[in-house]
């Protein structure tokens, strides 16, 4: 009797044991089954073959309720996180891009929704892992995935998705497919070719350093900078004078430390990479005490608010700002329809902008797998290798999937702070390469 | 005559529930038919969520398992032994890091050496562990307030040394992936089918995370019914007067960081299992806290406790952001509303920790026990 619960037990166990033993590893047949999701199961509008993330019923408030919908999730830091500030217009200006491909007729017979399936995930890698997960089951891609740490903490269970992403950040890894599996379809330079760039212009056109620094938040950000800081100093003869690692005054309260070092350093070039509020502490402090030398500030540095702090004056004397494309006032054909979304506004911040541009491969992958009849996860996938993107001059046309090497984007805009340019900027030049950025070996990742 | 030793052969007595006739029925923990009955459904219930949930919620019953096993820890050193610990989260960073390096991908940045999951997850407790046994002398000397300076000096010293051993965790801001979940060769984030059923994608990690919490708790339950647990409580009520009786304080002290070190390994390791990427400024303060609540929201000293209130304060802001879709304050996009889901969340936290502190020092196991005495005397309860 007392062995009634042993057998019990023993059967059990047996019974775990066989189920494990008969546990026989899915080579990823019955992958879209499971789904569970609201999506049909699949089917065909137009000859297009669509299953997860699209369907043929019109989007909510959708433009052409002739067409069908194509789902993009967004993954962004819209509230309480670092960088909502710049986020909630990137945000935006992906918003107006899509309405306007919407009013253009869709893509394929079908609009593209982004509101639905946003999430905040407060630059959290496991909000943004949860929130994923969330939305996974009911989009077709990524229309945006904000930071590097988090979007490194969804990207195994994107490459088992088949699911490609945006990404809101220019780390340098997201050009080698070593780094991104060739789901991430940036656009523009990295940070670390930024740094190139900046410092290539500086000693072209306001003096040669002779001892460069580079001053940032640790990781993809400034330590992706910093890396491009430091093979500038190398391939020219620049003495580099350290990384200095700083964070946002949120969490250490003050740049004291910072200035101080910068102080020590006794460079000629210091190469920002944190955020407005920083700099203009860092900038303001620091030429008060007296340093001597100048400026270079990465494209998240800028907020056009700084021109109405304390150390306005120190900025418009010694900031120069690296962007990967023009800012508001640009020429080429999407700062039109930049401009025509905003109805003659003004932004908050450069996020709208880049948040529209960002979304230009996005749209090439999705025209391109309409063409070709296959809007499921694995035909978008297919597409990227090979996709040209068409930036409608906001950029030079790049291609994904060819060896990053020769085709990265090496080139950049200069900006200077000026109280006249709107959002505070003012274009000094465009299109600027330099010889080190040209010249870099860009094999791998920088940081 | 037959028929009573038969009855009594189980160790106990069929019509007299409080009587036993021997050791095993006597120290059972699952002791009444109807306490066996109850786990039995609650295991297949939870065994069954896999295949009723989204993959999100199964992801989120994970973290439940992970929290729990956390929590138990900390209620080994908090609630049972009464050395308040702020320094929680710098254990589970250690253990999470160790499995990373002993179990993971190298790449150009991280260690990693690829081992498999039978390794790195006893390693991911030992190591913390190892750690906890050398700070434990230092934490036997000081006691209450400045036992929880000293622990949360731990967090900190933890997370600059985090930050600075680029090659183990990536450096701050970057991180790195965390150990692969491959247990004795199988690869437990693939899909399995077993009898011709296709498993959802993360059941066999799920089932396999459910196995390591089950044992863990039953571990901890019979420890805190042991001698060594009764001198934890000793040592918690009036530490000298445990000393005079015989209790060796210092060692009591030391094991109790130790074994809850382990726990806090464990957790950690699993839980950038189920996050995916870890970054150094992950084991910080905040996750001290979060621990803390869940043991006292859920109940100090006592194991189910710790279940119940990982439970919550998992669950609760996925509750709260479900509903914030019904409440019309409570915004989720920027900008709108009054509130957003976020601050309720934390403001719920928050009021939870003080109205349980205030009102049910025992936590939701408290109330549970209130619930169960009421029904268990009803139609005469009081």
């Amino acid at each position: 009797m007392r062995s009634t619960a042993r057998r019990t037990a023993a059967v059990l166990g047996v019974v775990a044991l066989l189920a494990t033993a008969c546990a026989v590893e899915d080579d990823g047949d019955g992958e879209a089954a499971e789904d569970g999701g609201t999506e049909e199961p699949g089917g065909d509008s137009d000859e297009i073959a669509f299953d997860v993330g699209v369907t043929e019923e019109p989007c909510p408030d959708a433009v052409n309720p002739d067409n069908g919908c194509i789902y993009l999730g967004v993954l962004s830091d819209l509230s309480e996180g670092p960088f909502a500030p710049v986020a909630v217009p990137i945000t935006a200006g992906q918003e107006a891009f899509w309405a306007r491909v919407n009013e253009a007729g869709g893509i394929g017979g079908f609009d593209v929704d982004i509101a639905t399936y946003t999430r905040d995930t407060l630059y959290d890698p496991q909000q943004h892992s949860a929130r994923y997960r969330e939305i996974e089951p009911n989009i077709l891609a990524l229309a945006q995935t904000l930071g590097t740490p988090t979007t490194a903490a969804i990207l195994a269970d994107m490459d088992a998705d088949n699911v490609i992403g945006a990404p809101a950040s220019w780390w340098s890894g997201w050009a080698f497919d070593d780094s991104d599996q060739g789901l991430i379809l940036e656009s523009g330079y990295s940070y670390c070719i930024e740094a190139q760039v900046g410092l290539d212009w500086f000693a072209a056109n306001v003096s040669e350093p002779a001892t460069v620094l580079a001053v940032g938040y640790p990781g993809d950000y400034g330590g992706d900078s910093a890396a491009g800081v430091e093979q500038w100093a190398e391939a020219n003869g620049a003495q580099f004078a350290g990384f200095i690692e700083t964070a946002p005054n949120t969490i250490v309260g003050s740049q004291d430390a910072a200035v101080g070092a910068v102080m020590e350093s006794g460079a000629d070039a210091v190469v920002l990479a944190v955020g407005p509020a920083e700099t203009g502490e860092i900038i303001g402090k620091t030429v008060v005490s007296g340093f001597g030398g100048q400026f270079l500030g990465s494209v998240p540095t800028w907020n056009p608010a700084l021109l109405e702090s304390a150390a306005a004056g120190a900025i418009l004397s010694t900031y120069t700002n690296i962007a990967p494309w023009e800012g508001i006032d640009g020429t080429s054909a999407a700062h039109d329809a930049i401009r025509e979304s905003l109805d003659g506004g003004v932004p908050e911040n450069d996020g709208y902008i880049f948040g529209w541009v960002w979304s230009y491969p996005i749209k090439a992958a999705l025209e391109a797998a309409a063409e070709n009849g296959d809007l499921t996860r694995e035909g978008l996938r297919s597409v990227v290798d090979g996709l040209e993107v068409d930036y409608e001059d906001a950029l030079p046309p790049a291609t994904f999937g060819a060896d990053t090497n020769e085709n990265a984007i090496r080139q950049a805009v200069i900006n200077r702070p000026d109280e006249e340019g709107t959002l505070g900027l003012s274009t000094v030049e465009a299109e600027v390469t330099g010889e080190t950025a040209e010249a870099y070996e860009y094999t791998s990742a920088c940081s | 005559m037959i028929g009573t030793a038969v009855l009594q052969l189980r160790g106990r007595v069929r019509g007299r529930p409080v009587l036993y006739t021997s050791y095993a029925a006597d120290q059972a923990i699952l002791d009444t038919p109807a306490k066996r009955w109850w786990t039995a459904a609650l295991v297949i219930v939870v065994l069954a969520l896999p295949f009723l949930l989204s993959r999100d919620l199964t992801s989120l019953m994970m973290t439940v398992f992970i929290y729990a096993i956390g929590g138990i820890g900390l209620n080994l050193v908090t609630g049972y032994a009464g050395q308040v610990s702020l320094g929680h989260a710098f254990f589970m960073g250690l253990g999470a890091y160790t499995a990373a390096v002993l179990g993971g991908v190298e790449t150009d940045q991280v260690l990693g050496f690829g081992l498999d999951m039978a390794i790195w997850l006893p390693m991911a407790g030992i190591v913390p562990a190892l750690v906890g046994l050398a700070v434990a002398p230092l934490a036997a000397r000081v006691r209450g307030l400045y036992l929880a300076i000293l622990t949360l000096g731990l967090v900190f010293i933890g997370e600059h040394i985090f930050k600075e051993a680029r090659q183990i965790t990536g450096g701050a801001g970057v991180g790195r992936a965390p150990a692969e979940p491959v247990l004795f060769g199988m690869d437990l984030r693939a899909t399995y089918h077993a009898f011709g059923y296709i498993l959802p994608r993360d059941a066999m990690l799920y089932f396999v995370f459910f196995a390591i919490f089950m044992v863990l708790a039953v571990a901890a339950r019979n420890l805190a019914r042991s001698k060594l647990g009764r001198a934890f409580a000793a040592v918690r009520d009036r530490d000298i007067a445990a000393a005079v009786m015989g209790v060796p304080l210092q060692r009591t002290k030391t094991l109790a960081f130790t074994i809850s070190s382990f726990y806090a390994g464990i957790a950690g390791a699993l839980l950038v299992v189920v996050i995916g990427q870890m970054t150094p400024g992950n084991w910080n303060l905040f996750l001290s806290i979060e621990f803390l609540a869940v043991i006292l929201i859920g109940g100090i000293a006592t194991i189910s406790g710790s279940i119940m209130g990982a439970a919550f304060v998992v669950l609760m802001p996925r509750l709260v952001a479900e509903l914030a879709g019904s409440v019309p304050f409570i915004s989720t996009a920027p900008g709108s509303g009054f509130l957003t889901v976020f601050h309720v969340q934390t403001m719920l936290f928050g009021a939870l920790i003080v109205l349980f502190l205030v009102l049910e020092p025992r936590g939701l196991y408290g109330l549970w026990v209130r619930v169960r005495n009421y029904w268990k005397a009803w139609p005469f309860s009081y």
